[in-house]
């Protein structure tokens, strides 16, 4: 029951690391959207500007690459898996 | 207080490097002698084993445990113990106890006659507590001085590092975005709370000067 154990364990904790990692990756990504503004744009409505741009951030593909969280630890366990003992 | 900080932080030095001295794999340049099977009551050390044979019961209060005997080229003794892993930790996901036991069994060679094997292991021999390193590989090489680079270790250490250093930015990017500003608002409170106590050691120091008698 070993294996039942560390998927569900490991989904867990997966999750949580997706979800601080989403946080963080928007907060970059807010964080640059601010200092374009204020370094480049300077007109019109700042938080419309910002509002916009994470718009799109929700479309982007680094935001879709966060799912490798889950992907990548799953790929090495099943290499691990085969390695150590069919190889 | 010096002595206090440095002692506290050896220890956890100390016992990080324990950590990963234990469970990073290991290879032994080594001649096999022997393998057996002999049944063990796990006791105080029973932390130092691993799991039965996966898919088997792993609840009984003691079971056989497979050891491959096996000399250094200086003529040291080394017993390995050859256990599954499964889904737990420390996380090689071995399961093929009883084919490395077939291959240790067919790399036995005679003092005359050596043949040199190299058994990749993770764990601690010893005596004091009847532990012994569980083998995770067996493969024969040329002689007992060939070089093994540990690429294993390097990757795994270097992906730690590179996850401690993105864990660091993501909270320093959570902190300056989400923390400072709540304490800027605070205004000349935080200024002082945070002079007095910087983090958790400056709260414990604090805590600790509080019981310092007055001079």
């Amino acid at each position: 029951m070993g294996i039942i154990r560390l998927g569900v364990f490991g989904f867990l904790a997966l999750a949580v690391i997706f979800v601080l990692v989403s946080i963080y990756s928007r907060s970059v990504q807010r964080e640059k959207l601010e200092d374009v503004w204020d370094e480049e744009v300077k007109t019109g409505d700042r938080d419309a500007y910002i509002e916009d741009g994470l718009r799109d951030y929700e479309g982007s593909l680094r935001k879709k690459l966060i799912w490798l969280v889950f992907v990548i630890p799953t790929v090495v366990v099943a290499g691990l898996v085969y390695v150590t003992n069919f190889w | 207080m010096h002595y206090v900080k440095w002692t506290f932080r050896m220890l956890l030095v100390t016992f990080v490097f324990s950590i990963f001295h234990y469970t990073l794999v290991q290879h032994d340049i080594v001649r096999v002698t022997n393998t057996e099977v002999r049944r063990i009551d796990f006791g105080q050390n029973s932390i130092f084993w691993a799991s039965a044979d996966t898919g088997s019961d792993g609840t009984t209060a003691n079971r056989d445990v497979r050891f491959i005997e096996a000399f250094y080229y200086t003529g040291k003794p080394m017993v390995y113990r050859n256990e599954d892993t499964g889904f737990g930790w420390p996380p090689y996901f071995k399961l093929d106890s009883s084919n490395l036991q077939a291959e240790a069994r067919d790399l036995v060679s005679s003092k005359d006659a050596p043949g040199w094997v190299s058994i990749s292991h993770y764990g601690w021999r010893n005596e004091f507590l009847s532990i012994y390193p569980n083998a995770v590989g067996i493969k024969a090489v040329s002689g007992p001085d060939v070089r093994i680079i540990p690429w294993v270790n390097i990757v795994i250490l270097l992906t730690l590092t590179i996850l401690i250093l993105m864990f660091r930015r993501m909270w320093l990017q959570f902190r300056e975005r989400s923390i400072d500003p709540v304490l800027e608002d605070v205004g000349e409170a935080s200024d002082v709370a945070r002079s007095h106590a910087t983090g958790l050691w400056g709260r414990v120091t604090g805590w600790l000067g509080t019981w310092r008698s007055k001079p």
